[in-house]
Formats: C-alpha cells, sequence, structure tokens
C-alpha cells in the first residue's frame, strides 16, 4: 500500500520535473501554451483512489509546482486540489478500468483540466487588461485542448497492452 | 457521539479538501501580487456591499446604544456650545474694554463684578480687586460707555462701590452741548435726574449729561447718560430725568480709574465754609 503510494509519488514527481524543464519544447501558439503532464497523471491516480487522493496529491503536486515556477504561491495548489479532488467523484471499482482505459479517460482529463485551468488562469489574469473571454480563448480552451490530446497517450499505452495480453 | 463520528467520518473526504482548500487561499493571500491586491479589493467591496445591504435591518439593541451616545454627545456639545458662546460675549466685551483703557488718560484697573444689588434704594456693587491692586475709596469706577459710580469700602482683594442707582451719590455734571451745570442723583425709583438747573436754563431732551469740572471726586468729561425728559419741576426748576449710558442689569466688567480728588482743594474748601458760617 505504502509502496504503492510512493510510486504514484514518484511517478509525479517525475512528471512536475518535466513540466518545469522539457515541456517548453512543444508549447505552441504566441502565448506559450503547454499541455499539462501533471493533471493527467492526477487524474489518474485520483481515479484509482479517490477523493482523498485526488485532494491531496494535486494540493501536494500543485504546491510543488508553485514553488518551482517562485511566484503565486498557493494558486496551482488550490486549483489541483479542486481538479484533483472532482477526478476522485469517477472513482468507481466497477468502472475503473473502463475510466483509465477508453476514450473516458480523455474526458475525464479535459473535464478536470478545465476545471484546474479555469481556477489557475482566471485567478492569474485577474488585475490585468485581459476579460474573462479572452482568457478563456487564448488560455484555458487551448491549454485543455492540449492537455487532452496529450491524455491519448496513456489510453493508447493501456490499449496496446490489453491487446498484447 | 457515535452518530456524530460515523457522520464526520462519512464527510471526512469533505473535510480534508475544506482543509485544503483554506490552506491554499491562505498561501494565496500571502502573495503580495497585483492579482491578489485586485482580489482583495474585489473582497473589501463584495464585503461592503454585503454590509451595506445587511444595514438596512435595523438592529434594536444597537439602535439603543447609538441613541445613547448620541444624546451624551448631544449634551456635551450643548455644553460645549454655551461654553463657547460665553467665551465669545466675553471676548467681545474685554476687546471693547481694552480699546477704551488705551484711550483713557488715566491708569486704571480693572474688574469683575462678583456681587450686585438693584431692589434697594442703596445699591453697591462688589468688585474683584481691591487694596492689593492699588484701588483707595473715593476712586471713580467706570465702564467704556461711562459713569457707573464711586469705591466706598475696600479690603485686600475686594471692594465696594457705590453705583448711580444709589440715593447717597451725588456728582456734579453738566450739559454737553449748552455748558448747563447741575447734580446728578437719584431718589430711590425711576431714572437718575439732573437737579439744580434752573427754569431757564438751555437743555433739551437728547443732550448728554457728563461729570463737570466741579466734582471734586470725578474727573470732567465721563459721560453719564443722555436726557430722556426736560419738565418743570416747580417755578424755580426744572425737572430733567436721564437715562444713564450704562446698563446696571447686565454690567459684568468694570475699571476702577486711579483718579483721587485734589487735597489740597478739599482743604482749601473746607476752611472757607467753616469761616464764612
Amino acid at each position: 500500500m505504502m509502496l504503492e503510494y510512493l510510486k504514484y509519488g514518484a511517478i509525479m514527481l517525475a512528471l512536475i520535473i518535466v513540466q518545469k524543464t522539457l515541456i517548453w519544447l512543444i508549447a505552441v501558439t504566441s502565448y506559450e501554451i503547454t499541455p499539462d503532464l501533471v493533471i493527467i497523471g492526477l487524474v489518474y491516480f485520483a481515479v484509482k483512489k479517490g477523493k482523498i487522493t485526488g485532494s491531496i496529491g494535486g494540493f501536494a503536486s500543485g504546491l510543488i509546482v508553485d514553488i518551482f515556477s517562485f511566484s503565486f504561491i498557493g494558486l496551482m495548489a488550490l486549483s489541483k486540489a479542486v481538479s484533483g479532488f472532482a477526478a476522485g467523484f469517477f472513482n468507481n471499482q466497477q468502472k475503473i478500468e473502463r475510466y483509465l482505459n477508453t476514450y473516458q479517460f480523455i474526458l475525464i482529463v479535459t473535464f478536470c483540466s478545465l476545471i484546474n485551468n479555469i481556477i489557475y488562469f482566471t485567478m492569474y489574469f485577474q488585475g490585468t487588461n485581459l476579460v474573462f473571454a479572452d482568457v478563456l480563448l487564448r488560455y484555458i480552451v487551448p491549454t485543455t485542448v492540449y492537455t487532452a490530446l496529450f491524455s491519448t497517450i496513456p489510453v493508447i499505452f493501456a490499449r496496446r497492452r490489453r491487446f498484447t495480453r | 457521539m457515535k452518530t456524530l463520528l460515523s457522520y464526520l467520518g462519512n464527510l471526512k473526504e469533505y473535510i480534508i479538501f475544506s482543509a485544503l482548500v483554506l490552506v491554499s487561499l491562505i498561501l494565496i493571500f500571502q502573495n503580495d501580487n497585483v492579482q491578489i491586491r485586485f482580489v482583495r479589493v474585489i473582497a473589501v467591496n463584495v464585503i461592503g456591499t454585503l454590509q451595506s445591504g445587511f444595514s438596512i435591518i435595523p438592529n434594536v439593541f444597537e439602535l439603543e446604544r447609538e441613541n445613547k451616545t448620541l444624546r451624551e454627545t448631544n449634551i456635551n456639545l450643548s455644553k460645549e456650545l454655551s461654553m463657547l458662546k460665553e467665551a465669545k460675549l466675553e471676548n467681545l466685551r474685554i476687546n471693547q474694554m481694552l480699546d477704551f483703557k488705551t484711550r483713557t488718560n488715566y491708569r486704571v484697573a480693572s474688574g469683575k463684578i462678583i456681587g450686585k444689588t438693584l431692589i434697594q434704594t442703596r445699591n453697591n456693587i462688589t468688585i474683584d480687586i481691591g487694596e492689593n491692586d492699588s484701588v483707595k475709596v473715593g476712586m471713580p469706577v467706570i465702564t467704556d460707555k461711562g459713569l457707573v459710580g464711586k469705591i466706598v469700602a475696600t479690603s485686600g482683594n475686594y471692594s465696594i462701590a457705590q453705583i448711580l442707582l444709589n440715593k447717597d451719590l451725588k456728582v456734579s455734571a453738566k450739559d454737553q452741548r449748552s455748558r448747563v451745570d447741575g447734580i446728578i442723583s437719584w431718589d430711590g425709583e425711576g431714572k437718575v435726574r439732573m437737579k439744580n438747573v434752573s427754569k431757564s436754563a438751555d437743555v433739551q431732551m437728547g443732550d448728554i449729561i457728563m461729570t463737570s469740572e466741579y466734582s471734586n471726586s470725578f474727573p470732567a468729561g465721563i459721560p453719564i447718560g443722555f436726557v430722556t425728559t426736560d419738565g418743570t419741576l416747580d417755578n424755580l426748576f426744572k425737572n430733567i430725568e436721564v437715562e444713564c449710558f450704562v446698563n446696571f442689569e447686565n454690567l459684568e466688567e468694570v475699571f476702577v480709574l486711579k483718579y483721587l480728588s485734589d487735597d489740597e482743594r478739599k482743604d482749601l474748601e473746607k476752611k472757607f465754609n467753616e469761616k464764612t458760617k
């Protein structure tokens, strides 16, 4: 049990490091939109383990991202905790396999990423000239779509693994 | 208790989530950047709007307390206003007196009236200056308006003066316009009168009456009042009523003129009178 959580923690840490170091290589549009790898991992573990794991994992990973980015401490922790908690609602023993290994995972990631991005970017652009529509079109939707695209990778791997079996 | 614990156990996911959100918000509000300042402004506005909305609902206890405080404030302000009005009037009076003090040729001592009788036939005033202020018996008492009376008794710090409304006080006076002489005195009722004025003398209503050079007690030229009635007393003399310039009813401050009659003149007049007897 403990080992399992340590494994999740290590994977999340690895995702955070990649997110903060290499992800800029695949940034798109003039607004430097990047996929959120951390939320993909977070949704995966929250669906598997439930709301408590989702919210605590989201808070901890968000806080680490905040610390790495040296600004606005607590904002990513809040948005990730909320989206992790939301992902925990899909924790259903009978449907875990379906949620994690089919296109439904992409939908859950899209949903949770949208929550995460709405909280994060809305707060982040407070006090600037950007209105919510601008923030939505320039940052929230592109980031959500880009993250959703990346969430197809674990689904593809899972399907291949299933076919191999 | 067990039910409560089990209920809380069911809610533990939400409790943990709420705690995490709270911690996140605390961390967020520790930042001091543009976004947080903006959020703070919004929060203040929202709270202010809510408070102003709720303030419509009257709070009876709060209103009672507010009423009490307002009543107390009202009383204090009334007291303060009254004191300020008093100070303003005093200031005006003292300014007038100071102006007079610079105009007069004699040295003066200013005093406050601390006692007054106006309902008897021998009326006096008590002043808060006395021998320690070089006040002596016989000195004239005046105001910027005119003659008040004469000092008749002194102690270290107080003195008593006869005023014009005193049967015992007699003042040599003259008409400023026609220079007709007479004696100002009071009969114990009504206005003061100018006596010993012959029927043929030129005295008109409105003429100003002032102290004359014949007076032993007062320097000449101190205004006393003006003629209000010019009638006939008998076959020889006129009945002249004089309205004093000084209003004894509201008199509060006076000057004691440091003037004493000439002793040499007094002695001479006394000796002559004795010889002629």
